[in-house]
This record gives structure tokens, sequence and C-alpha cells, in this order.
């Protein structure tokens, strides 16, 4: 409310914010914004608060009427033992290529911050798996580790390495996701951790070295505690992208063998679009939605990131 | 045809008699005909000079059940006209995972040549074509004339009462081209997605017709490298028993002895364990679910024998045969590492074409094997097409008349002949011309006969149950469960979906 503002300084100019905020008449603010809140509204807003009512419903296709049933959804979840076995596979892919992508990633990023001769071509072919499309990713693994004919087998029998059964036993499937996992988003952790290292500020290293500070002492002390916003924003923004996780599942494993591979993502998958079950699915996606929220608010707490340290 | 007669013996005239006057189907002469070993040129001439003209009687179309031919039929009683309907834009749903699409969009212009209608074809995956399709048959009215429907749904889809009955017009020689002959559909395939006895809801019971078999059908055959067995000194298996020596014989490094769906995927259950379980004598279940005792029987001694069946050959199998799909049965059997497997009949197309596979030459298919006293038989696959009960009314006669100009002989045929689709027509599978060029159609048309449709389709759960089963089958075949335990996990599972569907007290 423009004409509310009260006026405890001199009368304002024409260049000054209030004026100009009274520039736009409030029935113009609407029309401008309008538009993009009703698209919000229809987009956004409106699926939301309707997958969330359909998750408090029996909802399937079948009879497609989908009675009322209260938390039963998120009760029958609880005691559904596919539902833990897909939090813990997601559990652990998280935990372990978010951790794996985080130390390779800014190893990798000090690495190149040495500026060797022709890191630049490097680090250009370094970015291209993450500009590929999970579901392509999937597929080209998939191919790629065929045991009768993908070349990763057959390279490693080559040089008298025994491949292992990447997507056939339990043990290996989960590892072999988590691997490709790493593979593609590694470099997404090197470009933000690298972009951080280039605007870090040198008077602190110079004083380090006029202090004696040696290379090892400088990374410990200066190097990756100046880094950790930037770790941490890619390790959350990773984090977060990993529990979502399906397409890769989809082109790769299709849960399998024996459900090792199956996350959340895809049991929410199953449940919505071959088992027709949209009700039980809704409550999978809304109980992600619920872990997102409390991890990532425990997360930052913990790590007390603030607005002005983020890359 | 007096001559050809004459030229058979009392058995093989007295066939031609019956089924040139009716009193003998089509289909029954093909297999009588066969076993006399009647040509295929013969049987493709006796079937073609019965016309339109023969109605078998377990086949009567009659209008019944109160919906008479005029209801139904707004041009009753007038002569057949095809462009009767020109102009008519009629809106198909069907499955765009298939090839079917791709031969229907071939034929597009063709029938707007020949009829006038225009056809908009939508094709989305299953999943979106089940959500789809359910909608536009709950909703006031349809925004498609014609769904395509999948064989295991039909209890789901047409059981629900959303399809329109198709007797009168099925009767009506106004409405239906004389040449499209419904008695020419193979039997099996109208019991699994045509034939339907609402009131009892029952799936292939009574005479009403509420979808019509198309646009592909199919089951399960065997197939095996010819060159192989006969070097070996062996005849195709038609025991388990015989199948599993055969594997061991014919194991060597490059060539596995035998293959299967050994991944967490549709075909374990369906394809591979079902097919073994039925012909050793397995009943999957027993009961109803409207009187609330649909029991499985999963942890009876076939079931677990199916599955122990699959881990006993698994030293024949190739080495990774538990990450085997589909694509990669098929890609193995074709690049000759496979000595013999089970597998849908669909897959003849790409295995008998020189293009597609380096055994072309050399492959041959027959009927699965079976338990002593068994029938070789095993899963009914395949597709309905029908009209909503909740399209225009107006517009109905017209996708009727796109209904048979897709599903009719011609078509059916052209699928098979461009696309190696599995047909749904008696007609087809016996195809003198088709014959000649895919060997393999006579043995895939009596899997198609012979074969049954999933006892657990009747469920709203059958996808859901299926994957219980795939799951827990492939863990018994990468060794982390033996075959009891499997079966007895699919058999708690299956108990736990079934109560709560309200199937099993």
């Amino acid at each position: 409310m423009a004409g509310a503002v009260p006026q405890t300084t001199a009368p304002a100019g024409p260049t000054t914010p209030v004026a100009a905020r009274r520039l736009v008449p409030e029935r113009d603010v609407a029309l401008l914004l309008g538009p993009c809140v009703l698209y919000l509204i229809a987009f956004s807003l409106f699926p939301l608060l309707y997958s969330l009512y359909i998750s408090f419903t029996d909802l399937r296709a079948a009879d497609s009427t989908g009675s009322f049933i209260g938390l039963g959804n998120y009760a029958e979840l609880l005691s559904d033992e596919f539902f833990w076995n897909a939090t813990f596979n997601t559990a652990v892919m998280v935990g372990a290529a978010v951790s794996i992508q985080v130390i390779l990633g800014t190893a990798l990023a000090l690495f190149f911050n040495l500026h060797l001769r022709g890191s630049w071509f490097v680090r250009g072919a370094l970015i291209l798996p993450m500009l590929l499309t999970p579901i392509v990713v999937g597929v080209m693994w998939r191919a790629l580790l065929n045991p009768d004919w993908g070349i990763v087998n057959w390279g490693m029998e080559l040089v008298g390495v025994d491949p292992p059964n990447w997507l056939g036993s339990t043990e290996w499937a989960i590892r072999t996701l988590i691997l490709v996992d790493v593979w593609q988003w590694t470099p997404f952790v090197f470009l933000i951790v690298f972009a951080r290292l280039q605007v870090l500020p040198r008077d602190v290293f110079e004083a380090a070295q006029v202090d004696g500070a040696g290379r090892l002492g400088m990374l410990s002390r200066i190097t990756l505690p100046l880094l950790m916003p930037a770790i941490t924003f890619a390790a959350i923004f990773r984090a977060i992208d990993a529990f979502r996780s399906f397409d890769l599942v989809y082109g790769l494993s299709y849960g399998g063998p024996a459900r090792a591979t199956t996350t959340l993502s895809f049991l929410a998958f199953q449940n919505g679009f071959q088992f027709q079950n949209y009700g039980y699915a809704a409550a999978t996606a809304y109980v992600m939605v619920i872990m997102l929220i409390v991890a990532t608010t425990v997360l930052l707490r913990r790590i007390a990131v603030r607005r002005t340290d983020a890359p | 045809m007096d001559q050809q007669r004459a030229d058979r013996d009392d058995l093989a005239a007295q066939a031609i008699s019956d089924v040139l006057v009716g009193r003998m189907t089509r289909r029954q002469f093909v297999q009588r005909a066969t076993m006399l070993g009647l040509s295929g040129g013969v049987i493709a001439a006796v079937i073609a000079a019965c016309g339109g003209a023969n109605s078998s009687p377990s086949r009567s179309v009659a209008a019944s059940q109160g919906v008479g031919a005029s209801s139904a039929a707004s041009g009753a009683g007038g002569a057949y006209d095809p462009m009767k309907y020109a102009g008519t834009k009629i809106r198909i749903l069907m499955t765009g995972d298939e090839n079917d699409h791709r031969a229907l969009g071939d034929k597009v212009g063709q029938l707007k040549e020949e009829t006038g209608i225009d056809l908009e074809i939508t094709s989305p995956a299953l999943g979106p074509l089940i959500e789809k399709t359910l909608q536009v048959l709950k909703a006031p009215e349809a925004e498609f004339e014609l769904i395509n429907y999948l064989g295991f749904l039909t209890t789901q889809q047409v059981g629900g009462g959303y399809f329109e009955q198709l007797n009168a017009y099925i009767e009506d020689p106004a409405e239906t081209d004389p040449n499209w002959d419904f008695e020419d559909f193979a039997d099996s395939n109208l019991k699994n997605v045509g034939i339907y006895d609402l009131e009892n809801q029952k799936l292939g019971a009574g005479s009403d017709v509420y979808g019509i078999p198309g646009l592909h059908s199919g089951s399960v055959v065997y197939f095996y490298r010819k060159d192989l067995f006969d070097a070996a000194g062996l005849q195709p298996a038609k025991t388990w028993d015989e199948f599993r020596a055969a594997a061991e014989k014919l194991h060597t490094d490059e060539v596995a002895g035998c293959s299967f769906i050994g991944a967490n995927d549709f075909s374990l259950a369906t394809v591979d364990w079902y097919t073994r379980f039925i012909t050793t004598g397995g009943q999957l279940m027993t009961g109803s679910p409207t009187t609330k005792d649909f029991k499985p029987n999963l942890n009876s001694p076939e079931a677990v024998g199916a599955l122990q069946m699959l881990i006993d050959v698994l030293p024949f199998a190739p080495e990774n045969v538990t990450t085997y799909g589909f694509a990669e049965n098929v890609d193995a059997f074709s690049t000759g590492k496979i000595a013999q497997m089970i597998f849908w009949s669909t897959i003849a197309g790409p295995v008998f074409n020189p293009e597609t596979s380096l055994v072309a030459e050399t492959t041959d298919v027959t009927p699965v094997p079976a338990g002593p006293g068994q029938t070789p038989r095993a899963i009914l696959g395949g597709w309905g097409v029908g009209i909503p009960k909740n399209v225009d009314p107006a517009v109905k006669p017209a996708a009727w008349r796109a209904l048979t100009w897709i599903t009719s002989k011609e078509m059916n045929k052209y699928f098979v002949e461009a696309y190696q689709i599995d047909a749904s027509r008696d007609s087809t599978f016996n195809d003198p011309e088709l014959v000649a060029k895919f060997p393999y159609l006579p043995v895939a048309g009596e899997a198609n006969a012979n074969a049954q449709p999933i006892e657990t389709t009747i469920l709203n759960d059958f996808f859901a149950m299926n994957d219980v089963m795939n799951v827990e089958f492939n863990k018994a075949l990468i060794g982390d469960q033996d075959a009891a335990s499997a079966c007895a996990n699919v058999q708690r599972q299956w108990e736990a979906i079934l109560r709560k569907a309200g199937a099993l007290a």
C-alpha cells in the first residue's frame, strides 16, 4: 500500500523507491502480476494441493471414485516392506553418491585450479556428462555394461580383470547405480567449487605464506574452510536431486534385481503408473517431500549456512 | 471345389462339406484339415470358398439381451455402402508400445479412400494409455470413438460395462462389410477380449460381444535351432525333462543350451514360469473374487516345481541370464547364442528376418513342451478394440465402420506381412502366401488357439501381483532364496493383496 507508507523524512523526489512505487497504481500491479499468480495457482499450487488430497483417498484407476480414507495410505506405508526397502536404497544412494561426488568434485577443482597447460580443454570435456539427460545416461550405461556385448566388460576382460555382474546381482546393482550417478554429477560439484576457488581472497593466502604456512596447512586451514559454503551448497543441491532420482533408475536398472535399486521415486512411479494406485503413490511422494524438508532444514541449521555465504 | 473334394479321402471330404454348409467353424476345419494333412493351399481355397456364409452355432451373434439390430445400426435393412460415413472423423486411442500404431498409420490414407472416414490415432505408452482409457470411459462423452484395450484388462474395462454391445452391428448387413467375416477371429481371442457376460461378470461366457480382437493377439511358442538339434541328433523337446536334457547336451562356451527371461521382468512370471506351471498341472487360483475365496496356489508343488525348473537350467543358460529381459533374450537368440527357448510368438518376425537375425535360416518353432498328459499351452496375450458406450450415438455406426475396416482380413494380413505383428484371425495364421514367407505362422496360430488367459487378470491388482512374482522369482534365480521360499513369499504377498481387494476373506 504505497499510500500508507509513513513519510518520516523529507518528501521523496521522483527517483526514490517510494515515488517509483507510486508510479505503478495498485490496479496495474494486479494486472501485471495477475497472470503469473494465476499460472502458479493453476500449474503449481493446484496440482500440489490436489495430489495432497489424493494422498488421503484410495483413488485407483480402476474405479476412479477415490473415497476419503484419511491417513490410511500413510499408515499403510509405514508397514509396507517395499517402502522401507526403497527408503533404505534411497538413503544408501544419496549418502554414498553425494559423498563421493563432493570428495571427487572438490579434488578435481583443486587440481584444475593449478591451471596446467591444456586444462581448459579437459575441463570442458569433464562437464559433458552433466549435460546429458539422466534417462539417456541410464540407457547408455546399461548398454556399456551389457554382460554379452558391453564395451566395459570387453575392456576389463582384455586386461585380465573378471567383470562383476554389474546389474544382475543385488550387491552390485546399487553400486553400479551409485557409480553412474557419480560419473554424471561429479562435474556439477566440480563446477561450483571451482567457481568459488576463483574468487577466494588472495590476501589471506599471501598473509599465510608470509607467516610460513605450508601447502597442506593452507589447504586444510584456509582453502577448505573458505570453500565450505560452496561445497555445502553443492552437496545439498545434489542430495535433493539424488533423493528424487527416478529417470536414472528407470533407464539403468528398472529398480531391479529384486528391488535392490528401487528408490522412493521409482516406488511412487510403480504404484502410480504401473499399478494405477494413485492414492498410495501420492502418499509416497508426500512422504518424500516431508523427508526432504526435514533433512534440508536440519542440515542447513547444523552447518549454519548464511545467505551471504552462498556462491 | 468338387474337384478338390474328390481328391481327398472320405474324412477330408466330410470336413470340407461340413465347413461349406456351416456344420463346422473355419477354425475347427483348419484344425481337422491340418490333422488330415491337407495342404495350406487347399485349406485356404476351401476357406475362401466359404465366403461370409458360414456361421457357427456356438458363435451366434444374434441380437440378445435386449439389444436389437434396429437399436444399434441406424441403417439396418439397406445395402452395404462403404462410403456411407464419408466425412466422419473417428479418433482411436491405442497402444504406442508395439508396432500396431505404425501399421495402422500406414493405412490411414487407404481407409479414407475406401470409406471416406478420417482416422486420427493417439498412441501413448501402456501406463498413460490405461489412465487415459479410464478417463475417457468415465467421462460424460467419450473423446475417442474407438479404444484399443489390453486383453489383461478386459475384465476391468469391458466388465465395467463401459463398452457398446456389438452384436447388432455384426448382424446388420447394411453396417458390416460382407467380407469382414466375424467367424474368422480365433475363438481364444474372442473369449479373451470380445465376449463377456456382464450379468454374471464372466469373461468369455455367453454370446454378447463388446470388443473385436485386434490389432494383434498371440501366445508363446518354442524356438529352437534346428541345425544344432540335428547335429546333436536331438528332436525338439516335447517335455520339460527333454528340454533340460537338450539344454545340457547343447550347451557350449559359444552357445547357451537354453535361455529364458531371468530379470525382474513382466515375462519372467507370465511366460517362463506360467508356461511350465500350467503344463505340469498347476492351477494358479481357486475360488472366485465374488465369493471372497479367490485363493492363490503359489505354494503348490507345481508352482515350486516350475520355478525349480528354471533354477535347474541356469547352468545351461547364458551366464547373465538373470539380467535378461525381452530385448536381451531376442538379441541373444538372433545372434546365435542360444539353442532353445520359449517366448512370445511375436518375436518370430525379427528372429526369422535375415536382416535382423543371424539364425533366420536355422531356426524353427514348435509348440511349447509340456508335462506328461498335458496339452502344450501358455498365456494368451493380445488386445481388443471396442466402442465406448458414451460415444455420441450418431457417430457410433461410423465408429463401427472404422472398427471393421481396421480389423479386416486385409489389414490383419498387412500387419503380419509388414511388421510381423501376431495375427488375430485364423485365416491370417493359415494364409498360404504368408505361411510361405513366415513358416512359423501355423504354430503361432495353434499356440494362440490353445492359450489361456492368466487367471489374475480379472483383478485390478493384476500388474502389482505380477510384479510380486517377478521380484521373488528373480531373487530365487540370483540365489538370494530357494524356489520354495520364493513361492511362499509370493503366496503371502498375494493373499495380503487379495484381502485388501476384498477378493479373499
